[in-house]
């Protein structure tokens, strides 16, 4: 009883202690928290009316971002491909999927804005250090699912086809994809609905699509632009959704 | 006389198991035969069949299958697979591919292995696979999902499947099991003509006896890992019959309910 006291009373302290520790390490003076309110209305005013003058960066901005989500996913699913077979219980032994999934993890730990901000140092701005940050990022995921699907299929047929004769990648081929196949194609819409909604803010770190524009705005302080591109990545959010809902419901 | 499997001295048991699910089983099977394994749930009969077909390891005796002795430790070369072929008792087909597809898998073994991994069959290829159709009485089903089937339909495409991949001998697991008595009879007898047909010695469990009669020229009856009987099916005794399903023998540690 007495440890139990104890131990909840040093999680509360550490709790306070956190708390009181992010307050004093930053500027966030109760000044300026107090003056934050107005100056956030402030801004918003400015954002409006948003200026419609910017529709043809806007269409420019958006192609470019669904390009980076395709060929990002494209990249993805090719990567995936292997590797999700690497990773799986079914086709390989427990000394290539444990290392190959510890792989994934890793890659899934590291966030997308980090990738980008890297291969934008690596190969310059524009679209390709986005198309390669995706591809890489959405691997950790798709490849982890790809594997599930593999894993997850029954396993009668595969014993059947290798009573047969067949070796492991005509058993892949003819007992496993037919059943994993609309797990795969869920899996891998559901990952480029993820890539086009990530890929919307790419360009704020340089690496291409409709986030450019936000950051370029936001600098020069025209917030009305800015406030006409925002309105239109949310635009394209929901729309993403509703499509997502469309084929949710086609593929239950 | 060729020999299509021979059993001396073997004993099995699964992994993780200490009970022998064979036990000292020894067996001859003279090429071209249809023998009937006739027992109890349990008795080791899928155990026996999944043997002949390579695919336990870690047995005690020794195993020939059509002429080649099977390797205690390692399954049997990929290319003698297609020659021992099974039809598995819950049908392990690809529910979501068609049944021409599943027939065709029946092939994957004998093409290259080119042809194999892209499913492009040769001509030769879809012959075997519509004529193994057209025996089993299901050509009219060749563009249909197996998804979509009976349970006797799906039978069916089992046994096309196996027959397709035109195997030396055929193992078939409890192939009428879940088939009302009218239907069973129908498919045990495509099954031993198909056999019959191809030259090819064909195998069957079932735990009915008046179907083992009808469709086997020889009964191997097995009970507890152990062949109980062995006799050409003019033969067979009906008080070994009964033997076979009997109650099991009180065992210690068994039935101490009753005395409390
Ligand atoms: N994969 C397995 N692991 C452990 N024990 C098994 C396995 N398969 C079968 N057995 C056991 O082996 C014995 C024989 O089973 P089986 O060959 O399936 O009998 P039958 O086909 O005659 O019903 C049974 O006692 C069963 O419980
Ligand atoms: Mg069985």
């Amino acid at each position: 009883m007495r440890l139990r006291e104890f131990g909840g009373f040093a999680a509360s302290a550490l709790i306070a202690g956190a708390v009181l520790w992010s307050f004093v390490t930053t500027d966030v003076e109760l000044s300026r928290l107090m003056s934050a309110g107005p100056r956030i209305a402030g801004f918003l005013g400015r954002m409006f009316p948003p200026d419609p003058t910017v529709m043809a960066e806007i269409m420019k901005g958006s192609a470019e971002t669904l390009r980076i989500a395709i060929l990002g996913s494209l990249g993805a699913t090719v990567l995936s491909i292997p590797l999700g077979i690497l990773a799986s219980e079914t086709m390989v032994s427990r000394a290539v999927f444990r290392p190959i999934r510890m792989l994934l993890a890793f890659i899934r730990a590291i966030p997308l804005i980090l990738v980008a901000m890297l291969m934008v140092g690596a190969v310059g701005l524009g679209p390709l250090p986005g198309i390669i940050a995706i591809a890489f990022h959405a691997t950790g995921m798709l490849a982890k699912f790809y594997a599930e699907a593999i894993d997850g299929v029954s396993r009668a047929p595969i014993a059947a086809l290798e009573s047969a004769g067949a070796g492991p990648l005509v058993r892949l081929r003819h007992a496993i994809w037919p059943q994993m196949a609309p797990v795969v194609a869920r899996d891998t819409i559901f990952r480029f609905e993820l890539n086009l909604r990530e890929s919307l803010i790419l360009g704020i770190v340089g690496a291409g699509g409709i986030g450019f524009y936000i950051q370029t705005y936001v600098r020069s302080f025209q917030y009305d632009k800015a406030a006409s591109v925002t309105i239109a990545v949310v635009l394209m959010v929901i729309a993403i959704e509703g499509i997502n809902v469309a084929l949710r419901r086609r593929f239950a | 006389m060729s020999i299509a499997a021979q059993i001396d001295d073997l004993s099995f048991a699964h992994l993780g198991t200490d009970l022998p699910a064979l036990d000292r089983v020894s067996l001859f099977v003279p090429a071209g035969e249809s023998v009937a394994l006739l027992g109890p749930s349990g008795a080791g009969k899928t155990t026996l069949l999944a043997l002949l077909d390579g695919r336990l390891q870690g047995w005690a005796g020794r195993v020939s299958v059509l002429g080649a002795p099977l390797d205690p430790d390692h399954p049997p070369p990929r290319a003698r697979r297609p020659d021992t072929g099974f039809v598995f008792q819950e049908f392990a087909l690809v529910e979501r591919s068609t049944v021409l597809r599943n027939v065709l898998n029946g092939r994957l073994g004998r093409m290259s292995p080119l042809r194999a991994l892209l499913g492009s069959p040769t001509a030769h290829d879809l012959g075997i696979a519509r004529t193994a159709l057209a025996d089993c009485g299901i050509a009219d089903l060749a563009e249909r999902r197996v998804d979509s089937l009976s349970g006797g339909q799906r039978q069916r495409v089992a046994i096309a499947r196996c027959l397709a991949q035109e195997p030396r001998l055929i193992l078939a697991d409890e192939p009428v099991s879940n088939l009302d008595p009218a239907r069973a009879g129908e498919i045990l007898a495509l099954l031993t003509a198909a056999a019959r047909a191809r030259g090819a010695t064909a195998m069957f469990s079932s735990h009915q006896p008046d179907l083992a009669r009808r469709f086997a020229q020889r009964i191997i009856g097995i009970r507890g890992g152990r062949i109980v009987f062995d006799v050409p099916t003019s033969e067979l005794n009906e008080d070994a019959t009964a033997d076979l399903y009997r109650d099991p023998k009180p065992m210690p540690g068994i039935g101490l309910r009753a005395v409390s």
